[in-house]
């Protein structure tokens, strides 16, 4: 058996990752300074990570950064920032706490109907414009057609419920699609139900995924009332553009 | 001083993540080969390392985490789409099996090349090689990552390098040699 027969490929790529320990490593160099099939094995190697990280160096980026700003993102931005808001609002206490003690104590306690307005204005602020919610489904999977309609659903109850009159969008796209098939859909009732219920939902398909569909032969019919929008991502694009929050099933 | 560290610790947990951004987008991609999806796993795996750097004790190992973090959403993803995976939104040179002049031109470029040969790497040896590759990682961090034992480690990148090496060949645009040879005529 040569040396170069011995010499394991795993033993190889720890020597070009360098993996090994000094003694191994000493051992091996000194291999391969005296055999040529050795040191081309790790010449060839070599190349090959090279070519690897090469290759790799700059990949194509992603257009779809919008997506970036989606409510999900943010809301965990967020969630990691509620220790710093905690910070700062504790200062910020501290602060009005101390200029409140350095004020004319009097002030405030001769004049309470001064703080009933002040408490009055911070409680109207409080009402907000609600937003609006776009709900992705890209899959076929019944399970997830399911979390979908489920996430929508109490979208729209919690909005009766605030009686506050945001709109919710469903956008199918992909195997999505598959949700506004009246011959697939396992959920057409239901969809029929929640449109006579809540006035302010929608449901629109990806034209793209119904032209994938014919193409291969699929003859597509929709639910009744299902928009048809070109592009589920330029809908997606134009509703976060509109302030919607997007949710992505 | 409790409050300044906790302002500080957000700060610098901030800017790890927007660093580790690109890192995470190119093992993704190498993975994945679709941009879009890419992009889609890495936000996933930033929001979920956002929502758990509770769990992170030693921020000595936050690459790593990370990392493992992708690898679990990796795997997710290959678990809900095993079925339905959308061949249209692939690269289309990586999934033909004819190639098309323009493929061949391309593929004459050594980068596509050796994208389309790791495209077709069984994904074990694809993640292995790319994290040792790309983000030079050691053999334990990788084991750790994809949660698998050192020795499959090393033997799956012996694999992929073995494999490699073969679809470059394969790959590779052959020589036709239509060479027109000159003859006397008169």
């Amino acid at each position: 058996m040569t040396l170069n027969q011995s010499i394991s490929d795993e033993l190889l790529n720890s020597f070009v990752d360098n993996e090994l320990e000094s003694d191994e490593k000493s051992e091996l160099l000194n291999a391969i300074r005296h055999d040529d099939t050795l040191k081309e094995r790790v010449c060839e190697l070599r190349g090959l990570k090279e070519m690897v990280q090469h290759a790799y160096r700059e990949p194509p980026s992603c257009i779809a950064s919008p997506l970036m700003k989606s409510a999900h993102w943010k809301h965990s931005c967020i969630q990691q920032n509620i220790g710093r808001l905690a910070a700062c609002l504790l200062l910020l206490m501290l602060g009005w706490w101390s200029g409140w003690i350095m004020s004319a104590k009097s002030h405030l306690a001769n004049n309470p109907r001064e703080m009933s307005v002040f408490q009055a204005a911070q409680s109207n602020n409080v009402a907000e414009k609600p937003n609006n919610f776009i709900v992705n489904v890209s899959s076929s999977n019944p399970a997830r057609l399911k979390t979908a309609l489920d996430e929508t659903e109490n979208l729209l109850e919690a909005n009766k419920r605030a009686d506050q009159p945001f709109k919710v969008e469903i956008v199918a796209n992909g195997g999505g699609v598959n949700l506004l098939r009246s011959d697939v859909s396992p959920f057409a009732k239901r969809i029929a139900t929640m449109r006579i219920k809540y006035p302010n939902f929608d449901y629109i398909a990806c034209k793209v995924s119904i032209s994938k569909l014919q193409k291969n032969g699929v003859n597509v019919h929709l639910l009744p009332h299902t928009g048809i929008v070109s592009s589920a991502a330029e809908e997606i694009n134009k509703r976060l553009i509109q302030g919607w929050d997007y949710v992505r099933i | 001083m409790k409050i300044l560290s906790l302002l500080c610790g957000a700060d610098s947990f901030q800017k790890q993540f927007e660093a580790i951004r690109p890192n995470l987008y190119r093992v993704a991609y190498s993975w994945s080969h679709n941009a879009a999806l890419a992009d889609d796993l890495v936000q996933e795996a930033l929001v979920k390392a956002l929502k758990n750097t509770g769990q992170l004790r030693d921020p000595a190992l936050f690459n790593g985490w990370v990392f493992t973090i992708l690898a679990n959403c990796w795997r997710d993803h290959f678990r809900q789409h095993r079925e339905m995976d959308d061949i249209d939104e692939l690269d289309d040179h990586l999934c033909s099996t004819q190639n098309t002049p323009e493929d061949d031109h391309s593929l004459s470029q050594v980068v596509t090349c050796v994208r389309a040969a790791v495209a077709r790497l069984p994904i074990g040896q694809r993640q292995v090689l790319t994290l040792v590759d790309l983000e030079g990682f050691p053999y334990i961090e990788v084991a750790s990552i994809l949660a698998i034992p050192i020795g499959t480690v090393m033997s799956r990148l012996s694999r992929a390098r073995q494999e490699l090496k073969v679809l470059l060949n394969e790959l590779a645009p052959q020589q036709t040699a239509h060479v027109s040879h000159l003859r006397r005529v008169i």
